[in-house]
């Protein structure tokens, strides 16, 4: 049997070397390693052996079986490379490209967001999201902005009724949180936000990340603090972060963060129109009115607030001109991501 | 806001900064600056001339020949301006000048006779819309000079992006204070601290309410004579871009931007009974001719000025059409007042007007501050007219506002801010802008604020003025200490990114669609009338019908996102979102929002792998619920604990989504709860979104309900120690039966020794029966304790392929 088997091989070997198609490399597929073939023929008469020699004959038939089937592989993969190039040398065309199969994409705003908020969660906040369709009280009430307020022309509202609305931006939660929780807090909110506006710059549905953090004793200095690592983060580790004044009827003092121009690196451009610095996030001490709607002593507590567009980093990060081709999802953009 | 550098200099002096520094500590302020921007630049070549003879062109009735002096030089130009006449100062474009709006300047002939240049009117040189004749430089201007210079244009604008908080700063004096204060220079003022110390009799004030009109001031000027402002006025007004018009509305204009307090000047003749009522409309008065021509519809709320008997001004916002100051005019009142912001904001609103006046009114104007100003306009209106100031007035104070008084600690500002304070310098940095500061007890200040600051009521306020003037950039930047915690996180959140990486793995496209859509959706779907995705949400203000209503399904969006890209030649398209839905939930209550997953499949499988290597082929219904049941599986949603799996089923007929094809519906279900459907889109569905591809598939499942159900847990399976043995059978069955009823069969047999089974060939016809198929199909065995002997399999398999051929009666081909 020990012959059988090593004729079998040798025989088999000689066989696989010739052939070129196929068709053919499947006739000896049958012949040799079918269920019916030559090689299960043997293995039926390993019963008969001697009972003591049946262990070292199992194990030589397995390796040459699994040697034979290597090679079967082995040929198999050379006939389908010389079909592929079409030469009939066996010699691979290694300038052809590697095989992979095309991948989709994440929209480069699920990108961004999902960046922006493991830099937060790394330090600590949680995050949390809020209907889309908001009320007007937490939209603009509960955030010091009543009714003809003129900071209200600020927010170009998309209304559903006289009392809910499209909510213009993401600080709706600050409230909602606030009022759920004691604090302690630190969270961040991001989503989709809706204005009545559009061109270049502005399409009437875009995203928004607010954050905030509300603790005894925090300052302007730790607002800073935080927005700066998180910029640095953000962009590169030596950026440059400047704060100045605004005004946001939820937050005194309130602060525009811009940072140095990541198209002229300062210098001046059109981008940054000539100041080498661009608005990246606007951010502020919460109001203490919005303390008090709430039900926060503002004596006691203090904080800070956040919020930033996230297609605008989008923009900025891969410097994409126009807003519009976010939501077109036209498979030539979302497959440059 | 926009003002100029010479204008600013006027109230302070900004030696030593250039625009650019000014504009930066500006901007440092809080007073954002939008626009540095030197005005004029396109008109610095012309210069100025003196028409030294001018006679009839020998061939045209209309032109004229001029000689122009400009310095030693004579030029001849020929004019076709009426106005032009000996002695005239012109301004000459000379040839190689390119004026506003490209236009080239060239020596040339006119009718015969050679023109050396242009004599140019206003509108030539985009400074008005002036062009019965050319521009008439005063009597005596030199010749020979730069025409922006000598006439006092050459200037740089500036303009600043004003949040509402800062009224005061909507006037080039509110600017020039902020200035003043952060380069520690003197603030000089035209007017200031001015009273009305005689009361007229000739005319008076009666106020309604003063809760809408706090202060109403007033004065009566007479014997004017209403023309043209005098050039350095109406160069003030051109150099922000507001067009003059007579000397008395310049002035008014030109004293709201320097003080911020809107004037309104009305011809008194027409003001019946001599008498200024301020009040809101009778029930009778129901429409108003405003100054614009326009006619308004007046409601109950809005708040008029009006004589004995009608209304002659909307409040705060325009004048109206018969109290207009006319050329004829001679007499003037000047009107100077305060309104209620809110109600300012309401009627400007209602009536669609927004003007410089409501503008200021809406965010407060200084209470205090009326009579300065009205005082300032007086004064020119009698040096720039002709006319004379009756010295009485009238001041209707009604509505005094007390005096406003901060307390201010300095413990606490210091906290808030990061630095450590002391009194003395919270007090410099406060009187540096004007408040009056005083000791209260150790840690608390008194602080006077000066009226014009409107914005400030409370010790937040007072706090933010310290930030601003100390320079957020001077405060230190620190970390929080605070109590480390585990941020707890939205579980439905957390799913989403991970699923939506392993679907990109999957060949599939992230897409984000608006949120709102057309109502024309659900017809575009065939939904039927009674389908929840009819109880759609309408935008009371869309931007367009396309974006007026809220999505209440995924897949219009995405439909149309198909057709862009097979549009753009991307004909492989496969995409998905994860987003909301809303459902209606009556008028005012905030709509249901659900997380959808939906996604779309068609055109070749393998997009745009190398066709090298993958063949093109069309993608189908099972691409699409192969990646069903990929999601399925990466939620962990295969295998639950409980007895109840997520089943995939053919809906019964008539149950099927309107817009699903029939036979290539499927429906998911979790015992009787619907997580989703898969199927391929109608053809006329699909050309109804514009589709002319066919083959397009889709799948719509709910997210929210599959984050919903509990997954199964992983727990490892010892790996298997004896070998398996592969049986492959092939059945012929009748066509009617499927193959999940095969496999289903054969699990349900409960051999011990089955470990897997695969469909690995379906075909008909050829060598089979018409009406039946063959199917293929291959079963894994092993056992746990044993290596398995051929009887051993044989015993196992027999009974399954006799298990199959009675139950469906079908026939054993060899494999």
């Amino acid at each position: 049997m020990e012959q059988e088997l090593q004729s079998l091989e040798s025989e088999a070997k000689e066989n696989l070397k010739d052939i070129t198609d196929n068709t053919s490399l499947e006739e000896f597929r049958i012949k040799y390693l079918g269920r019916k073939g030559q090689f299960s023929a043997i293995m039926k008469k390993l019963g008969e052996v001697p009972k003591e020699d049946r262990p070292r004959l199992g194990q030589l038939a397995n390796q040459v079986k699994a040697e034979l089937e290597e090679l079967f592989e082995a040929q198999k993969n050379d006939i389908l490379r010389s079909n592929i190039t079409g030469a009939d040398s066996a010699l691979p065309d290694l300038t052809l490209p590697g095989r992979q199969l095309q991948l989709g994409n994440l929209h480069p705003v699920t990108q961004v967001m999902q960046e922006i908020c493991s830099i937060f969660e790394g330090m600590g906040f949680s995050v949390a999201e809020g209907p889309d369709v908001e009320t007007d009280y937490y939209n603009f009430e509960a955030l010091n902005l009543p009714a003809h307020h003129p900071a209200r022309d600020m927010h170009d509202t998309f209304y559903v009724s006289d009392s809910t609305l499209l909510r213009t931006h993401t600080s709706p939660m600050q409230a909602r949180i606030m009022e759920a929780n004691e604090p302690p807090l630190r969270a961040i909110a991001p989503g989709k936000v809706y204005r009545c506006d559009s061109d270049i710059t502005h399409t009437p549905m875009f995203h928004q990340v607010e954050g905030f953090l509300v603790d005894k004793n925090i300052s302007f200095a730790d607002l800073k603090g935080v927005l700066t690592v998180f910029l640095q983060k953000m962009f590169s580790a030596d950026l440059d972060v400047r704060f100045r004044p605004s005004f946001f009827p939820f937050t005194e003092p309130s602060a525009e963060v811009d940072i140095a121009c990541v198209m002229c690196g300062g210098a001046g451009c059109r981008v940054c129109k000539k100041t080498g610095w661009l608005e990246i996030l606007g951010s502020g001490m919460v109001d203490p009115e919005v303390f008090k709607m709430v039900g926060y002593d503002p004596k006691i507590y203090s904080g800070f607030a956040f919020g930033l567009g996230v297609e605008r980093i989008a923009m900025l990060k891969y410097k994409i001109d126009d807003i519009r081709l976010f939501y077109e999802n036209d498979q030539r953009f979302l497959s440059q991501f | 806001m926009k003002f100029t550098l010479s204008w600013l200099q006027k109230y302070v002096d900004t030696a030593g900064l250039s625009p650019e520094e000014l504009a930066e500590e500006l901007t440092m302020l809080g007073l954002e600056v939008d626009t540095v921007a030197p005005l004029y630049e396109e008109l610095a070549t012309l210069k100025t001339g003196l028409v030294t003879s001018c006679k009839k062109h020998p061939d045209a009735d209309k032109l004229s020949l001029c000689q122009v002096l400009i310095g030693e030089n004579t030029h001849q130009i020929v004019c076709g301006a009426p106005n032009v006449k000996k002695d005239l100062s012109v301004v000459v474009a000379l040839p190689g000048t390119v004026l506003p709006g490209n236009f080239k300047i060239k020596k040339s002939k006119v009718r015969g006779i050679e023109s050396a240049g242009m004599i140019c009117s206003e509108r030539e040189l985009g400074l008005s819309g002036e062009h019965h004749g050319i521009m008439e430089l005063p009597t005596g201007t030199p010749h020979g000079e730069t025409f922006i210079e000598i006439m006092g244009l050459k200037d740089t604008m500036i303009e600043v992006d004003l949040t509402p908080n800062r009224p005061d700063c909507a006037s080039v004096i509110g600017i020039a204070r902020e200035v003043a204060g952060k380069v520690k220079r003197p603030l000089e003022i035209p007017v200031i601290d001015r009273e009305v110390e005689v009361t007229s009799k000739e005319f008076s004030v009666d106020i309604e309410s003063y809760e809408l009109c706090p202060r109403y001031s007033a004065r009566l000027i007479k014997d004017v004579k209403v023309g043209p402002s005098p050039w350095w006025l109406s160069a003030r007004l051109l150099s922000i871009g507001l067009r003059p018009i007579n000397n008395i509305v310049d002035i008014t204009n030109f004293v709201m931007l320097e003080y911020g307090q809107p004037l309104h000047a009305f011809d008194f003749e027409k003001i019946g009974g001599k008498r200024i009522v301020v009040r809101q409309p009778y029930a009778t008065e129901t429409e108003i001719v405003t100054l614009d021509g326009s006619t308004k519809k007046l409601s109950p709320e809005m708040l008029l000025i009006c004589d004995s008997e009608k209304p002659v001004a909307v409040a705060g916002v325009m004048g109206c059409f018969n109290s207009e100051v006319e050329d004829n005019s001679t007499s003037i009142l000047l009107e100077s007042a305060c309104f209620n912001p809110v109600s300012i904001r309401k009627t400007a609103r209602d009536l669609n007007l927004s003007t410089d006046a409501s503008y200021r009114f809406e965010r407060g104007v200084d209470p205090g501050g009326t009579i300065n100003a009205m005082d300032r306009a007086a004064q020119l209106i009698a040096e720039l007219s002709g006319g004379t100031i009756s010295e009485a007035g009238a001041d209707n104070y009604g509505g005094r506002i007390p005096h406003n008084t901060q307390s201010l600690s300095i413990s606490r500002t210091s906290r808030l801010i990061g630095v450590t304070f002391t009194g003395g310098d919270l007090k410099e940095m406060l009187e540096s802008i004007g408040m009056k500061v005083t000791n209260k007890d150790e840690d608390t200040l008194f602080v006077g604020v000066p009226s014009f600051r409107v914005d400030i009521g409370r010790e937040a306020d007072l706090v933010e003025e310290i930030a601003r003037i100390y320079g957020y950039n001077n405060v230190p930047t620190n970390t929080p200490k605070v109590r480390l915690s585990y941020p707890e996180q939205d579980e439905n959140r957390l799913k989403r990114y991970p699923l939506s990486v392993k679907l990109t793995r999957n060949g599939f496209n992230e897409a984000i669609n608006y949120s709102f859509t057309t109502p024309d959706h659900p017809d575009m779907l065939k939904l039927s009338e009674q389908d929840y995705r009819r109880k759609t949400v309408s935008l009371l203000n869309p931007l367009s019908e396309e974006q007026s209503i809220m999505r209440t399904s995924l897949l219009p969006g995405l439909l149309e996102n198909v057709k862009r890209n097979i549009n753009f030649q991307k004909s492989a398209v496969k995409l998905f979102e994860i987003g909301k839905i809303f459902i209606s939930q009556g008028e005012d209550s905030q709509p249901q929002e659900k997380q959808y997953l939906s996604g779309v499949l068609s055109g070749n499988r393998y997009g745009e792998s190398s066709p090298l290597y993958f063949k093109a082929d069309l993608v189908d219904i099972f691409d699409t619920k192969g990646a069903v049941e990929f999601i399925l599986n990466e939620m962990g949603l295969t295998n639950l604990a409980g007895k109840e799996q997520i089943q995939f089923s053919v809906p019964p007929e008539g149950a099927r989504e309107q817009f699903s094809a029939e036979k290539y519906s499927l429906t998911i279900h979790l015992g009787t709860t619907l997580l989703g459907t898969i199927g391929k889109i109608e053809n006329d569905v699909a050309r109804n979104f514009g589709i002319k591809q066919e083959d397009v598939y889709y799948f719509d499942l709910d997210f929210d309900a599959l984050c919903g159900i509990v997954p199964a847990t992983t727990t490892f399976t010892p790996l298997p120690t004896f070998p398996s043995v592969k049986r492959d059978i092939a059945l012929v069955v009748p066509a009617s039966v499927s193959a999940g009823e095969l496999l289903a069969e054969v699990q349900s047999r409960k051999e011990k020794l089955l470990k897997h089974t695969d469909i690995f060939d379906v075909f008909e016809g050829e060598k089979i029966q018409k009406g039946f198929k063959s199917v293929a199909i291959s079963i894994t065995y092993r056992s746990a304790t044993k290596t398995l002997t051929e009887k051993n399999v044989e015993k196992a398999h027999s009974k399954i392929v006799h298990l199959l051929t009675d139950k469906f009666g079908g026939s054993f081909r060899d494999a």
